[in-house]
């Protein structure tokens, strides 16, 4: 198994929030990636955005910039 | 230039390394130190052993269950290496086989399930995701018809496919669908199959995961 390392997780109120961050991440190359949310956040499902901790005003920046929200912004072992 | 070779085939984790480690020590002068292994498990815990001797190493298949590594031994490494030899001695650990025997993910789609294709491909992105973080692995991944897509360059997986691969996942595509999609010059991990193989695989599982 991989070795978890300290990552920011971006959760949204909608899966096509996430999948419009991704869009919008890959257009002005923006880092993360999409993942499902991991459990540690949430037993539900659900995809997350992840990236380095340091990353979070950029993915602000690209949430604003798209109009769209996160449900919640965290760090945890991914 | 000094020759040595080690025949770590058929020794668990961490003889090899252990073994390596004993004939590196004996070198008088710079040379090449040839480390035969019978997995790929022992193949990344080689090259693991020879980073943190600040040594070059290079990994070649053989055959079936047959991989060469090749170390570069310098005896009079340079001071940084030393130290970083020094700090991460205690840090030599295996990675363990945490494969399951008999146990083939199919990918038989770029995308996961049925209906919206943009909704599928983030599913599957997700479903790889996933499958790197459990602490089972699967011994298998057939890729087959637009799920060959996944293993080659472009791909989002990829680093997740070369993490499985890395912890001895077999990885295979099918390379009839390489070519129909013409992609073939591609394929960015694991191995090229064919229809036999991927029956085989099939037949011999003990539970086949098709997400």
């Amino acid at each position: 198994m991989r070795e978890k390392r300290l990552q920011l997780i971006v959760t949204f109120r909608t899966t096509a929030d996430a999948m419009a961050m991704e869009q919008a991440c890959r257009e002005r190359k923006a880092p993360g990636r999409l993942i499902p949310v991991p459990r540690a956040i949430s037993a539900g499902c659900g995809l997350a955005w992840c990236a380095g901790p340091d990353c979070r005003e950029v993915l602000k920046g690209v949430m604003q910039s798209i109009g769209i929200q996160e449900e919640d912004m965290c760090e945890c072992m991914v | 230039m000094e020759k040595k070779v080690v025949d770590a085939r058929g020794l668990a984790c961490p003889l090899p390394v252990v073994n390596a480690k004993k004939a590196v020590g004996e070198f008088k002068e710079d040379g090449v130190l040839a480390v035969l292994v019978d997995n790929e498990i022992a193949v990344q815990n080689l090259k693991k052993f020879a980073a943190q001797k600040g040594l070059a190493a290079a990994g070649e298949k053989k055959g079936e269950k047959e991989y060469e590594v090749t170390i570069q031994v310098a005896v009079n490494g340079d001071p940084a290496s030393a130290l970083a030899e020094e700090a991460g001695e205690e840090e030599i650990a295996c990675r363990t086989d945490s494969r399951k025997k008999g146990l083939a993910v199919v990918l038989s789609a770029n995308v996961m399930g049925g209906g919206e294709e943009k909704l599928g491909k983030a599913l599957m992105k997700a479903f790889i995701f996933a499958l790197t973080r459990q602490d089972v692995l699967p011994e298998t991944i057939l890729c087959y018809n637009s799920g060959a897509y996944l293993t080659c360059e472009g791909s989002d997986s990829l680093d997740d496919f070369k993490e499985l691969e890395a912890d001895g996942v077999n990885i295979m595509t099918c390379g009839t669908c390489l070519d129909f999609y013409g992609i073939k010059e591609k394929l960015a991990v694991g191995t090229v199959t064919n229809m036999y193989d991927i029956v085989e695989t099939m037949e011999q599982a003990g539970a086949v995961i098709r997400p």
